[in-house]
């Protein structure tokens, strides 16, 4: 999702380590490597990687670099390749057809259950070969003197696979500032302990 | 315990304890909230609010979406104990507005949106300059947010959230009538 967009879902975050001034310089480079990989010409499922904030086919940085004032700017793209159900039920009753008429010249009249299984895998990607993948973006904002980090959705699997990607790509593990991670944040380490036993509050009575 | 399952507990309680907390400060001051910096600005709940009670399976929630104003339902959701695990929020300063959904459990915002942002490019415009204005605005709704937090999280820690929480059952008390 766009961050540029009228309405916007935002995810925060604060990187959990101290970041090196080496590391940031390296931050572009770093984004390149882990830059996304098309998927168009092959039958793989799916794909992700870093893309430039400004245009999702950049996968060099060549229309703009990532960084945009005190912000490193970039976007999580996600291709995949899906099949509807019902087509994959279709092509793979063709499929079963087919086999059984094959058998039934052998003599034989069932499909094994692997084979069964096989075929399933070679009729999936055959159609997924055929399908074009479905691209996703979502935007990136990374305000390193501020250690903040914005990400542009809520989605839970989406959250997940951007923490662990970015932490293969730049070593650093990212916290959310859900409610108790952004008081600590706040309050400092001094207040944990009272943060760590507060009962509910009970608000009738 | 855990980090992580201890982090979850915190989470929903903190969250869950600002947002009811937030309905019935933004009343009470009408709105009217400070930055550490004095800034004046205005924050409140939206005509739309979701309550919960009860735990594991029993779990009862109440959204309420009311273009009218009227909170009754989420109110009387509070009464038998509900807590506001989603809420709409607005915030102002002079003429700019911000508008977001905040979710008790993990602060995540959705549908988030800022004061307008010229969108349309003119010579000699820094290519960047739109997005320089938007995350400003984006990381501005942040600090006001987060200000009130603060404010709530400090009271919540010290000996006086018991007066508070005495406060607050006056307050809801007071809407009965």
């Amino acid at each position: 999702m766009p961050i540029l967009s009228a309405s916007v879902g935002l995810t925060r975050y604060r990187v959990v380590e101290e970041v090196p001034d080496s590391l940031i310089r390296e931050i572009p480079e770093l984004l390149s490597k882990f830059a996304f990989k098309d998927i168009d010409h092959t039958a793989e499922e799916r794909s992700f990687g870093w893309v430039n904030f400004d245009d999702m086919l950049d996968d060099k940085w060549s229309v703009s670099p990532p960084e945009k004032g005190q912000y490193f700017t970039f976007s999580l793209r996600l291709d995949t390749r899906r099949i509807q159900p019902a087509v994959l039920k279709k092509h793979l009753q063709i499929a079963l057809n087919h086999e059984m008429a094959e058998a039934k010249k052998e003599g034989k009249n069932f499909i094994s259950r692997d084979r069964k299984r096989e075929i399933k895998d070679q009729v999936t990607l055959k159609l997924r070969a055929r399908s074009l993948p479905i691209p996703a973006v979502f935007d990136v904002v990374w305000n390193v003197p501020e250690n903040r980090l914005y990400l542009a959705t809520t989605n839970a699997k989406i959250m997940d696979m951007f923490e662990e990607y970015f932490d293969n790509t730049f070593q650093l593990n990212l916290e959310p500032l859900t409610p108790f991670f952004l008081a600590m944040d706040k309050l400092g380490e001094e207040a944990v302990q009272k943060l760590e036993s507060l009962d509910p509050t009970i608000f009738v009575g | 315990m855990d980090l992580l399952l201890l982090a979850e507990r915190e989470n929903t309680l903190i969250g869950q304890d600002f947002l009811t907390w937030l309905w019935f400060k933004s009343e009470i001051v009408n709105g009217m909230f400070e930055t550490a910096d004095g800034e004046k600005f205005m924050l409140y709940l939206e005509h739309r609010i979701s309550v919960q009670g009860g735990d594991g399976e029993n779990v009862d929630t109440a959204t309420v979406s009311a273009a009218s104003g009227n909170m009754s339902e989420a109110l009387q959701g509070l009464k038998t104990g509900k807590k506001v695990t989603r809420a709409q929020i607005k915030m102002e300063i002079d003429e700019n507005l911000w508008q977001t959904q905040v979710k008790a459990e993990d602060f995540t915002f959705s549908g988030l949106k800022t004061p307008k942002v010229e969108m349309k490019t003119e010579e000699g415009d820094d290519p960047d300059g739109k997005f320089l204005e938007k995350i400003y605005l984006i990381e501005k709704c942040i600090a006001l947010f987060d200000a009130v937090f603060l404010e709530f999280i400090k009271l919540r820690i010290s000996p006086e959230w018991k007066d508070e929480v005495s406060k607050f059952r006056s307050w809801l008390r007071s809407i009965e009538e």
